[in-house]
């Protein structure tokens, strides 16, 4: 019986696994492999050794900055948005929802264009802060990380609004009533309750955005300068101008051992809880 | 099942422990009175709460008892200011605090949903509301170690709630509140969520803690057995009002209303008109169906209609004396101590339910001529006008 069923269980997952290996693992390693191999076929670390210093490296780490600073600050702007749209009516919930999303179904190009008329010298924001008199204004909010951190902050948005309205809606209000009828302040219970039992979520969304941002290319490409160039935008620089597939492998698989390590990070805090609750089990 | 079984015995202890560790340090009585005046509240045009007025004296353990939709609840989260009352004041020991928030009034809360902080530990739990306050952290320790300890608890003091049986968690909820000894507690259906035999249970330790620590208690529940086992008094409430506020004695042998004598322990309408009142001072009422049945003293002129209402347990089967009514016996249900009798009386209208009767004695078999009487004490009296 359970032969037959193991065996049944083997034939259903054959589409899947050819589709991962001739679509998946098979591109993989043949980056792998593509960014392993000198320009006369021989093994090199020739590729990797040229990500990881100078110009590249610090490509890298201007990325690695912008994917941190768009975490954070999707992770703010979306705890706002969330913790409002959480606490709202259902129908206005949804609608609430709907207007953070709904820009997502535009495409990226035509979206970051948006942007950029809204963010540049002329744009309505500066405009408006100009004739504010705002102090400083015009501000440069274009071709610098502050405009591509507003562009990859927009398009994160929607994931961490969410995911933490999914977990804020998951959190008792009782409980929060409850702290109060202890005689907890309101500052006390959001840090000491509320926090505590969104957390999971604060993570959870913070590094989804920082390893979407990693990869990202469209927004930094238009809305950075020179300055702002990405491990993405190099990549294409690389294999649309200069012909250099070695080295594009090279920065593909870094971004991708990246990712895992994102991953990891998660994976990791998440099995130390498990490891903790059941160290409190068993005691 | 070893936990469950642990939480049974642990329990039996536990009450008289946890008011032992609790109460030394606390020198005077620790409950506080509790006045309510007033007291109205009505969702868009519908009246929840319709002039409630209760003294609650210091110490006392007080339960509203009514069904879904009484307003009792409704009166608890006004008590605990969870909800703002429309009109009506409400005095801890003779201070106003109908303005003040939940935290500010310093109550203690339990509730049916327990409502422990999932993301801390048992002991992190109860040990939140001293924090609040500002105890030192050793002191902290050694109270929440002494109150878990007391409840049978310390075991599962690092971890999560969820990883507690029911009990076990209404037990730290609890601990909760009892651990910083608020002098009045209120309670929301508290055992709601537990079975028959760990409510009997927790019931007992409640009872015993409020007690000795002579916390002042307000309970809401619907359940009637519990209300008479914890109550000193209980308020049995009825769209919004306060029917009666008494003894659990009181309510069950002199109810003010109709209501109130069906709704504790069921009983028999009979109706009929006053006659001339007897030297004796009772009130005798000569019955629709034929009889005359003595009730206590009642205000009301002869010629009155009235209504008379008897328990079960009270009517008794006579030979046919001077003042007893007639009937014939339709069922006898032997239910172990007691048999279930119904009775119709001669003379009663189509449609009327007829008489039901509980004897110890032997009963008689359907069919048979009986004759029915009440003792004046256990007859009580309203007018026909009264509801319920």
């Amino acid at each position: 019986m359970r032969g037959h069923r193991s065996r049944t269980a083997l034939i259903n997952a054959v589409p899947v696994t050819v589709f991962l290996i001739v679509l998946f693992i098979y591109p993989i390693i043949g980056v792998l492999s593509l960014s392993l191999k000198g320009d006369n076929g021989a093994f090199t670390l020739h590729w990797y050794t040229d990500a990881l210093s100078g110009a590249n490296l610090s490509v890298l780490i201007s990325t690695l900055r912008i994917s941190a600073e768009t975490a954070v600050l999707s992770l703010l702007v979306g705890f706002v948005l969330a913790h409002a749209i959480a606490r709202m009516r259902p129908v206005f919930a949804a609608l609430a929802m709907l207007i953070v999303v709904v820009p997502h179904f535009i495409s990226a190009l035509v979206r970051t264009y948006g942007w950029i008329i809204m963010l540049g010298e002329h744009g309505l924001i500066n405009t408006l802060l100009t004739s504010a008199h705002a102090p400083g204004a015009p501000y440069s909010l274009l071709y610098n990380e502050t405009g591509v951190v507003i562009g990859t902050t927009s398009v994160m948005l929607p994931y961490t609004v969410l995911i933490l309205q999914g977990v804020m809606r998951g959190v008792d209000s009782r409980l929060l009533a409850a702290a109060a009828g202890f005689g907890a302040s309101r500052w006390t219970i959001f840090t000491r309750i509320y926090l505590p039992l969104v957390a999971p979520g604060i993570g959870t969304a913070g590094l989804l955005s920082f390893i979407l941002c990693l990869g990202y290319y469209i927004t930094p490409a238009l809305m950075g300068g020179d300055q702002q160039t990405v491990v993405a935008a190099l990549i294409d620089q690389q294999v649309m101008k200069q012909d250099q597939w070695n080295s594009a492998a090279a920065f593909g698989v870094i971004l991708l051992l990246l990712t895992f390590a994102g991953l990891g990070v998660l994976g990791l805090a998440r099995l130390r809880r498990k490891k903790a609750h059941a160290r409190r089990s068993s005691s | 099942m070893p936990e469950r079984t642990n939480s049974l015995t642990a329990g039996k202890l536990s009450a008289d422990d946890l008011a032992a560790v609790l109460a030394p340090r606390s020198n005077a009585p620790t409950g506080k009175s509790l006045s309510v005046t007033g007291l109205r509240k009505s969702y868009s045009g519908t009246t929840v709460v319709d002039g409630v007025d209760m003294e609650i004296a210091a110490g006392e353990f007080v339960t509203f008892l009514g069904s879904s939709g009484s307003g009792k609840t409704t009166t608890l989260m006004m008590l605990a200011g969870f909800t703002e009352p429309d009109s009506g004041t409400i005095e801890v020991d003779g201070r106003d605090i109908t303005a003040l928030n939940p935290g500010k009034r310093d109550f203690g809360f339990v509730f049916q949903q327990y409502l422990l902080f999932p993301h801390m530990t048992v002991a992190e739990n109860v040990a939140f509301p001293l924090t609040l306050r500002g105890v030192p952290k050793a002191e902290i320790r050694r109270r929440v170690g002494e109150t878990l300890e007391a409840a049978g608890l310390s075991k599962f003091a690092g971890r999560k709630p969820r990883e507690l049986s029911g009990g076990q968690q209404q037990r730290v909820a609890l601990c909760r509140v009892l651990v910083y000894r608020p002098p009045i507690v209120l309670m929301d259906e508290p055992l709601g969520a537990l079975d028959k035999k760990l409510r009997d249970q927790m019931q007992t330790e409640i009872k015993s803690i409020q007690r000795e620590l002579g916390l002042t208690v307000i309970y809401v529940t619907h359940d009637q057995e519990e209300a008479l086992v914890l109550s000193d008094r209980i308020a049995i409430m009825k769209d919004g009002r306060i029917e009666q506020f008494d003894t659990p004695r009181g309510l069950f042998e002199h109810p003010r209303t109709p209501f109130v004598a069906d709704f504790l322990g069921a009983a028999n309408f009979l109706t009929g008109k006053v006659e001339e009142t007897t030297a004796d001072g009772s009130t005798p009422v000569r019955l629709d169906t034929g009889g005359v049945l003595k009730a206590r003293p009642h205000p009301c002129a002869p010629g009155q209609r009235v209504r008379a209402a008897v328990r079960p347990g009270k009517l008794r089967l006579v030979r046919a004396e001077e003042s007893c009514c007639s009937g014939t016996v339709e069922t006898a249900v032997y239910v172990g101590s007691l048999t279930r009798i119904t009775v119709r009386l001669d003379g009663a209208a189509p449609g009327t339910p007829p008489l039901r009767i509980e004897t110890a004695a032997a009963p008689p078999r359907p069919g048979e001529r009986v004759c029915v009487t009440a003792d004046r004490e256990d007859v009580s009296v309203f007018d026909e006008s009264d509801g319920g």
